[in-house]
């Protein structure tokens, strides 16, 4: 692999996961030289994941955060990843397309008190060349025909076999006269190159042993390194640096387990560390000339931080589940609630998947949500292969009072000011929440399911650096590229100006895919200023 | 007070059996021997914690089946992450840092159990024990160290969800809920409801 620490690379990107690493791979190819930077390792999954839960928490983000609002997101595990590939190393590689409505928002909706909804500066056309381009990319594995959204090719591989909690979810919505198809999964149902089809270890929350899951780290890294890359691993970034002229010139960076700072020189810099490191690094940023971090004119660096809500839902069930093996892959999924519906008091829509936590999991999940301790734990455990689960994806209203901002005392390992992460839930967002726990029990119910419970739960980090076309009212355009620097960009969830009510990497990738492309097209950017 | 019974589905099953299949490899091996064999030495508690600690532990996770010797250990491990100061990426922002967290909430439960009982909570029996436990979870207990320390989040967010997660990750926890363990490179075939591949707990 090249070497670029001595030199001044044409881009520098922070974080190498769903945005990052699609950009890095694609500029690369494009001819630029390209240095990614990672915090955490740069992992061989055969040698190096652990079919075991809690042996793989080295795959999180575990240093602190503090978090806090009226409904406090829970962070470092299933939303944070650290190393190459970021957090589709452990992602569920559900693989979705938002839709043409959930770029136009604002248009639809009109103005919704206590939150600020806004048009994306991007069209779904302006992304749907790109989607299909991830989609071959990563082989994402899906249904012949999806009932939902555009019209739509056939997917790269066919979908799996379905999955005991899928089969569940058929089941119930089949009775209730709900449409409900194949889930698209970027994991393998047929070999591809040198990667196998999935055999369905079930551990795919805790990193593939086997490569056919399609994480960033085993598609798009391996391109970005052919293509002359380098992947520097195992790096803090702390502060991007830039000259007097108020553009950006680099990076300073710690070698894990150091307090020695290095510096990276580059001509652009992108920060694409997802919803919470990325407004953070800009924000520690800070110089005389940006008191307010970088790209923050607007001051809205850090605001509009979203999730998504993820509540679940179990049953148990006559037959025997044994929800550890297999979801995601062969998973089932139904949109139907995935949009503003009439009958409803709230606006937009989730999906239902199907989920299959393993034990720690599952039995944390008891002691959270049902308050369940004491005997009772290790009673309800014993039925632990009777139960089957299904969890939302629930699009959550932006709000500006929802942010990551700088902690006022706590400092990490490095003495960097941690992220002080706080979210409360818009009213939409709780009535939501109540219409899918209603639904769910419905479906589980209906599929003979008993003893149905649900947990309060959120997904994905969204939003902190909304993209748009007004300066005043977002940070990055619809190229990812900040209104503020021209040669900083940002490429991760935090652009999103909605949250949608989908999974978000197919769409990280693919505004990464498209940004790699007008980066190109403009190479004279590139270039010195 | 009645000991619980906990009758497993799966008599006979012992994830071990597989330690040498094509269920498990090294990696794995290695992580879940160092589970079993090398019990970390308690480096951060003092004795009296520990011993509080071994019995509320008891109480959230009990395991009367279990002579001293055959327990699934807990407090070693909660001893171990605290000892590290090994974090979990996030804490509420009402919350103390994790060492403090419990040691105030430790010292805590003793407190709330001479309050009501006027006794040290390793004497009381268990029933009087889980009186101490749930008056910590409905978040309002008496002891001066509640006043650091938000009794109902500790109680539920760190102390109990800590506890479980260690004893579910043990391999007799897996027997008695038949749970088939790591499954690296071999996987599954019978996905479906009902479906029991040849290795899965019987």
């Amino acid at each position: 692999m090249r070497d670029l620490s001595q030199e001044e690379a044409d881009f520098c990107i922070v974080g190498a996961g769903a945005g990052g690493g699609v950009l890095g791979a694609k500029l690369a190819e494009a001819g630029f030289s390209v240095v990614l930077i990672d915090a955490g390792p740069h992992w061989n999954p055969v040698k190096d994941f652990v079919s075991d839960e809690l042996g793989s928490r080295k795959l999180f983000w575990t240093d602190e955060r503090i978090t806090g609002g009226d409904n406090p997101v829970e962070l470092g595990s299933n939303n944070s990843g650290q190393g190459v590939g970021g957090s589709t190393v452990h992602y569920s590689m559900v693989a979705m397309r938002a839709h043409p409505k959930d770029f136009l928002r604002r248009t639809i909706e009109g103005e919704i008190q206590e939150a600020d909804i806004t048009d994306w500066p991007l069209k779904f056309e302006d992304l749907e060349p790109y989607y299909e381009e991830v989609e071959e990319a990563l082989q994402i594995a899906g249904p012949t025909f999806y009932p939902w959204g555009r019209r739509r090719k056939r997917y790269p591989q066919r979908e799996h076999e379905l999955n005991a909690p899928a089969e569940v979810l058929v089941r119930g919505c089949s009775k209730l006269g709900i449409p409900v198809a194949a889930a698209p999964i970027a994991t393998l149902s047929a070999p591809h190159k040198d990667r196998p089809p999935c055999v369905y270890r079930g551990f795919c929350n805790y990193g593939c042993t086997t490569n056919a899951k399609s994480s960033i780290l085993v598609t798009y890294i391996p391109r970005a390194i052919a293509s002359g890359a380098e992947v520097r691993a195992n790096s803090m970034v702390a502060q991007v640096e830039h000259n007097e002229r108020g553009l950006v010139t680099g990076v300073l960076y710690f070698r894990k387990g150091s307090r020695e700072l290095h510096r990276q020189r580059a001509k652009n810099v992108v920060i694409a560390g997802y919803a919470v490191e990325t407004p953070r690094l800009l924000l520690n940023s800070a110089s005389s000339l940006f008191p307010d971090g970088l790209a923050n004119s607007s001051g809205l660096v850090g605001k509009y931080f979203m999730v998504h809500t993820g509540e679940q839902a179990f049953a148990k069930f006559p037959q025997r589940v044994n929800q550890y093996k297999a979801p995601p892959p062969g998973g089932a999924i139904t949109e139907h609630f995935n949009d503003t519906m009439p009958d409803t008091d709230f606006i937009c829509g989730y999906s239902i998947e199907v989920v299959g936590p393993h034990p720690v999991d599952f039995a944390a999940r008891l002691t959270t949500a049902r308050k369940m301790w004491g005997a009772d734990v290790r009673r309800t455990m014993l039925d632990y292969n009777y139960y089957s689960g299904l969890g939302i994806v629930g699009e959550v209203l932006p709000q500006m009072t929802n942010m990551v901002k700088l902690h006022k005392t706590e400092r990490d390992q490095y003495g960097l000011p941690v992220a002080h992460v706080i979210f409360s839930h818009h009213e939409n967002d709780k009535k939501m929440v109540a219409h899918a726990k209603g639904k769910m029990r419905e479906i589980l119910e209906a599929a003979g399911g008993e003893d149905v419970w649900t947990a309060d739960r959120t997904a994905h980090l969204l939003g902190t650096c909304r993209m748009g076309s007004d300066p005043t009212t977002s940070v990055v355009n619809a190229d990812c590229r900040s209104h503020d620097i021209p040669n900083l960009f940002i490429c991760d969830g935090s652009v999103f100006p909605t949250s949608t009510g989908v999974n978000p990497s197919l769409t990280i990738e693919a505004i990464a895919a498209r940004a790699a492309d007008r980066v190109s097209d403009a190479g004279f950017f590139a270039r010195p200023l | 007070m009645k000991e619980p019974t906990f009758h497993t589905r799966y008599r006979g099953y012992n994830v071990l059996d597989k330690w040498s299949s094509t269920d498990w490899d090294d990696q794995t091996r290695a992580v879940v021997r160092r589970r079993l064999e090398e019990i970390p030495c308690i480096r951060f508690f003092t004795s009296e914690e520990t011993e509080l600690l071994e019995a509320v532990a008891e109480r959230i996770v009990p395991q009367p089946d279990r002579g001293q010797a055959e327990k699934i250990p807990i407090v070693p491990w909660i001893d171990e992450k605290l000892y590290e100061d090994k974090r979990d990426g996030y804490r509420y922002e009402e919350m103390p840092p994790q060492q403090e967290a419990w040691r105030f909430g430790l010292r805590g439960i003793n407190e709330t159990a001479h309050a009501l009982f006027e006794k040290e909570f390793v004497d009381l029996d268990p029933l009087s024990q889980d009186v101490v436990l749930t008056h910590v979870e409905r978040g309002d207990p008496p002891g001066a160290a509640w006043k650091l320390l938000p009794a109902s989040r500790f109680f539920k967010d760190v102390l109990c969800i800590t506890i479980v997660k260690i004893y579910y990750a043990h391999p007799l926890a897996w027997n008695e809920i038949g749970y088939n363990g790591p499954s690296s490179p071999r996987g599954h075939v019978r996905k479906w409801q009902g479906g029991v591949d040849p290795w899965e707990a019987h």
